[in-house]
């Protein structure tokens, strides 16, 4: 592990601490392991807010979340005593009971956590380039996801604008899914959904959305055989060069072929940014 | 043989991401996710044996899996994600944009 000014001897200057509902391989890499009852995540985070303020808090409180007050004051003065801390947080807080609210706390507990240390907390995110699509929406838009585009300017709201909740109303006629397999990942509603509407797939493999989908268009791999930038969980950008070639084009070229294939087309809905006329301000 | 409701976690592996990249439709994959990972008491209540057949069922669907003992808590199971664990999630994501896709009651039985 990387040795630093500050931490000479490498990862014997760190220390892991696992919060999880079960034993799994990452205990043999940590130093404390914390087995919390599961969907108590909520309760152990404002149980240790509330210790970190020293608050009163009692030990059955504590005992429901299957940790002991030891374990938690031994976790408290880990997290104050750190050089700089970082909470890696994953789906086991954001898709159980609770969800954004058992994110909002762990947030919380990371800036409460500043009046002692420098603490941050960071999304482990899944495989691909999840963060740089968060990124690219975020400086294009001023929102990373949960975008609506219908009124000619982005509107965000989760829930209502989110990918799921769009295909589960069945508010779209039409699906463009791009590097993603969502027939392999979503309930199964948002999937009997896009069987129905004509849903488009760009993917370098066969997969269970391409298998729906009226139609398929084979890309080549980014990163591998198609220049691109993939984003690190960290939001550090990586230029990536093609190790090999081709026959199919990339993603943003067939993107841009649709898009100059759409300009021919005849503007019925009047909604293109040229047609819509400025009003002067009287 | 009964049925018994257990707490489901889909998860994400290694080896799961690994075939994500290989191909979804392997032999190897297609056994990655419909494996499900539960406990020797569980097992023994469910009435089934290692490599046996289960049917888990939820409001929304069920699917078949092969039902495995390994090291997870008691009253647990966990299975990676993939298209069986799909038809068990519901569309709703209480306003959040995120479906509940962990830790939701099931129920588990022998596939006769």
């Amino acid at each position: 592990m990387q040795k630093s000014k500050h931490l000479p001897a490498g990862r014997k200057d760190r220390t892991m601490v696992l919060v999880d509902i079960r034993e799994t391989k990452s205990v043999k890499a940590s130093d404390v392991f914390l087995q919390v009852r599961p969907g108590k995540d909520f309760e152990l985070i404002t149980l240790l807010r509330a210790m970190l303020r020293e608050q009163k808090v009692t030990d059955d409180q504590i005992a429901e979340t299957g940790l002991t007050r030891e374990q938690c004051v031994d976790f408290l003065d880990r997290a104050k005593a750190a050089k700089f801390g970082v909470f890696f947080f994953g789906m086991g807080l954001s898709m159980t009971r609770g969800k954004h609210m058992n994110s909002a706390a762990l947030l919380t507990l990371a800036a409460e956590l500043n009046a002692f240390t420098k603490f941050v907390a960071m999304p482990m995110r899944g495989h691909g380039n999840v963060t740089g699509a968060d990124v690219i929406m975020r400086w294009q838009t001023g929102y990373p996801f949960g975008i609506t585009f219908n009124r000619g300017y982005p509107r965000y709201n989760p829930g209502e604008f989110s990918t799921v909740d769009v295909l589960v109303r069945g508010d779209t006629d039409c699906a463009f899914i791009i590097g993603a397999d969502p027939g392999a990942t979503m309930p199964q509603p948002a999937i009997d959904h896009m069987a129905k509407v004509p849903t488009i797939v760009l993917d370098p493999h066969v997969t269970h959305t391409s298998k729906l989908a009226k139609v398929h268009i084979t890309t080549a791999p980014a990163g591998i055989a198609a220049p691109g930038t993939a984003y690190r969980m960290d939001e550090i950008p990586l230029p990536l060069k093609p190790a090999i070639d081709s026959p199919y084009p990339s993603d943003e070229e067939v993107v841009r072929r649709i898009n100059e294939a759409v300009a021919q087309k005849a503007d019925w809905l009047g909604t293109r940014p040229q047609s819509i006329q400025h009003q002067p301000i009287s | 043989m009964s049925s018994i409701r257990l707490l489901l976690n889909p998860t994400r592996t290694a080896k799961q991401g690994v075939q994500v990249n290989i191909g979804k439709f392997s032999d190897e994959y297609i056994q990655m996710t419909t494996t499900l990972t539960c406990h020797a008491d569980d097992m023994a209540a469910i009435g089934v044996s290692d490599g046996d057949s289960v049917r888990v069922r939820t409001e929304h669907g069920e699917a078949q899996f092969t039902c495995v003992q390994g090291k997870v808590p008691e009253g647990m199971v966990f299975v990676p994600y993939g298209p069986p664990t799909c038809k068990l999630m519901g569309g709703d994501t209480d306003g959040t944009g995120m479906p509940t896709s962990k830790g939701w009651e099931v129920d588990v039985e022998p596939v006769q």
